[in-house]
């Protein structure tokens, strides 16, 4: 059946077609719009993520628990002053000694890290009680399953091809789900932006050759960090992995923190 | 199509039903696929509009996210930038015992200064010694440490060169 070909079918098969193209065109602009708004800086001419694997190492007896790493990495990226809100801290392990009569092998274990072990104060028990005393860094442990970025609804968080766990700002919806499922504590909600924090091997430094600003200032060479893929003369990565016995935090949790340490004891959680 | 309904059948008789053209969709039915046809399309069309391009690049997640992140400006310069300007500091630490402190761990954030040296970086009063070398029962024993009331002096850099520690100035 063939329907006769009048003017008023040619004018409706040309409006529509019109229609669509400018609809096209519509939708064209409305994406560009979006694009805009989620527009992205230049960054470092030259860096490949494919062509890099970062790693930090933590070595528990260089640390001297002088607090640079925390102050630096606040000043770094800027994160809020108030002393609940760390992207790395120290923490401080004193084993006390047993009580006499007691048949334990050793006494009770205290932990602290006022503002973030920034400046700890060198009297927090008595000498004479202590056992064994340490300092712990912590930061984020660059899970290779991380648990953070699985229970991200938006895809605001996820680890990239170069071994770093990043928040997307533009893309956080500030639920707060990482927060809850890091079991190493090492997420906040940012209380001016509203979005999740954490650290980010100071991205923007070692992606322009520099090292992490914790890194950079740390006396002790407690912190080691370098790139897998780019392995230098003396490798300090290297060096560690081969001569030291290393652990992973909570291992159980099958996380598969990257973050080794070295020296750690039983009572570090 | 083309063959005639017998016009004896029962439904042509109850006068419902196509008469000429053979089997036709219900009405619902149809309504239905047109709308599942729209949200779909309209889910797609949205999905088109509101999807950056980058999204997917590496990964579930924006893939010049990562270049975001990447283009702040650092705040610490850096050992190798002091290099430039102070290398003979540089050798002279890299020989005593301060090689593994790094210049910005005593002198603070120098950036402003390395890049342009008319800009000072801050006076430095000495009491950052102690922050390192105060004793406590929780550093490690490699690590030499005094107990400051009980040393010689106040003014640590009066006996101590602070670029190397066991030389006196
Ligand atoms: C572009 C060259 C340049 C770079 C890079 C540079 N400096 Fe300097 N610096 C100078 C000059 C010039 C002076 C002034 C020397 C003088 O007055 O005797 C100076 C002086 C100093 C002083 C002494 C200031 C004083 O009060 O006497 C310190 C401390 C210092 N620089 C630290 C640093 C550190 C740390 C870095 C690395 C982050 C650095 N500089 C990088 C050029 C540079
Ligand atoms: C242990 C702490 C410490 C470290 C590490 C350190 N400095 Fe200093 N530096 C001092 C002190 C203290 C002074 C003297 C007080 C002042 O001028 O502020 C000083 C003075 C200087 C001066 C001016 C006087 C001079 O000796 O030339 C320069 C330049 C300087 N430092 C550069 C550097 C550079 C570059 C590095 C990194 C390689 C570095 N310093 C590492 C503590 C340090
Ligand atoms: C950022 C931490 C830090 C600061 C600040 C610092 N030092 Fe040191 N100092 C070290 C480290 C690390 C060593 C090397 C390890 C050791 O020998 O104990 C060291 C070693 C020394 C030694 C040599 C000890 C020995 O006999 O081997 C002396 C002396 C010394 N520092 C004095 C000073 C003086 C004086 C200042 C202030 C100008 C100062 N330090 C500031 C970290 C620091
Ligand atoms: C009056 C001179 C004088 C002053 C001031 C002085 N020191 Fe010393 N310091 C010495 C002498 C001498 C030694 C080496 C002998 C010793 O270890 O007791 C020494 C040793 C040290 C050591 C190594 C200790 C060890 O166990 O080997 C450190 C660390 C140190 N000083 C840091 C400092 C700091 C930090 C200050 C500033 C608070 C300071 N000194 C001020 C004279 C001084």
């Amino acid at each position: 059946m063939k329907r006769p070909l009048t003017r008023r079918h040619w004018l409706t098969t040309l409006g529509s077609a019109l229609a669509g193209v400018m609809s096209l065109a519509l939708a064209r602009k409305a994406k560009a719009a979006v694009q805009k708004v989620l527009a992205s800086a230049p960054a470092p001419k030259g860096y490949d993520p494919a062509k890099h694997r970062w790693l930090m190492q933590i070595d528990v007896d260089r640390c001297i628990g002088c607090g640079l790493c925390v102050e630096a990495c606040k000043t770094e990226n800027h994160v809020p002053p108030e002393p609940t809100y760390f992207r790395t801290w120290v923490e401080r392990y004193i084993v006390k000694k047993p009580k006499p009569g007691s048949d334990t092998p050793r006494g009770e274990v205290v932990v602290d890290s006022p503002n973030g072990g920034m400046h700890f104060s060198s009297a927090l028990v008595p000498r004479e009680e202590i056992m064994r005393s340490f300092f712990v860094p912590k930061l984020c442990n660059l899970c290779e399953h991380s648990p953070c970025s699985q229970v991200c609804p938006v895809g605001a968080t996820f680890e990239t091809p170069d071994g770093v766990v990043l928040v997307d700002p533009k893309y956080c919806i500030g639920c707060g789900f990482c927060v809850q499922a890091c079991p190493y504590g090492c997420r906040f909600l940012n209380p001016i932006t509203h979005t999740a924090e954490k650290c980010t091997l100071c991205y923007h430094r070692i992606t322009r050759g520099l090292r992490p600003a914790c890194v950079e200032v740390c006396p002790g060479e407690a912190r080691i960090f370098g790139d897998l893929k780019n392995p230098v003369a003396n490798d300090p990565i290297q060096r560690f992995i081969a001569t030291k016995r290393v652990m992973a935090l909570k291992p159980y949790l099958g996380t598969g923190p990257r973050v080794l340490y070295a020296g750690l004891d039983e009572e570090v959680r | 199509m083309n063959d005639c309904p017998n016009p004896d059948s029962p439904a042509a008789a109850a006068g419902q039903g196509p008469a000429r053209r053979g089997f036709r969709l219900p009405a619902q039915l149809v309504r239905l696929v047109l709308l599942t046809v729209g949200i779909v399309v309209s889910y797609l069309a949205a999905r088109y509009v509101l999807t950056p391009v980058s999204f997917g690049q590496y990964g579930w997640y924006r893939g010049n996210a990562l270049a975001e992140i990447a283009a702040r400006e650092p705040v610490y310069a850096g050992k190798a930038a002091c290099d430039e300007c102070h290398s003979e500091v540089l050798e002279k630490i890299a020989k005593g015992e301060h090689q593994t402190v790094s210049c910005e761990s005593c002198h603070g954030v120098s950036r402003a200064h390395a890049e342009d040296p008319d800009v000072k970086p801050v006076k430095l009063t000495g009491s950052h010694c102690i922050r390192c070398h105060e004793a406590n029962p929780s550093r490690p024993a490699w690590f030499h440490q005094i107990k400051v009331r009980e040393h010689y002096g106040e003014r640590c850099t009066d006996c101590h060169k602070p670029h190397q520690p066991n030389e006196v100035p």
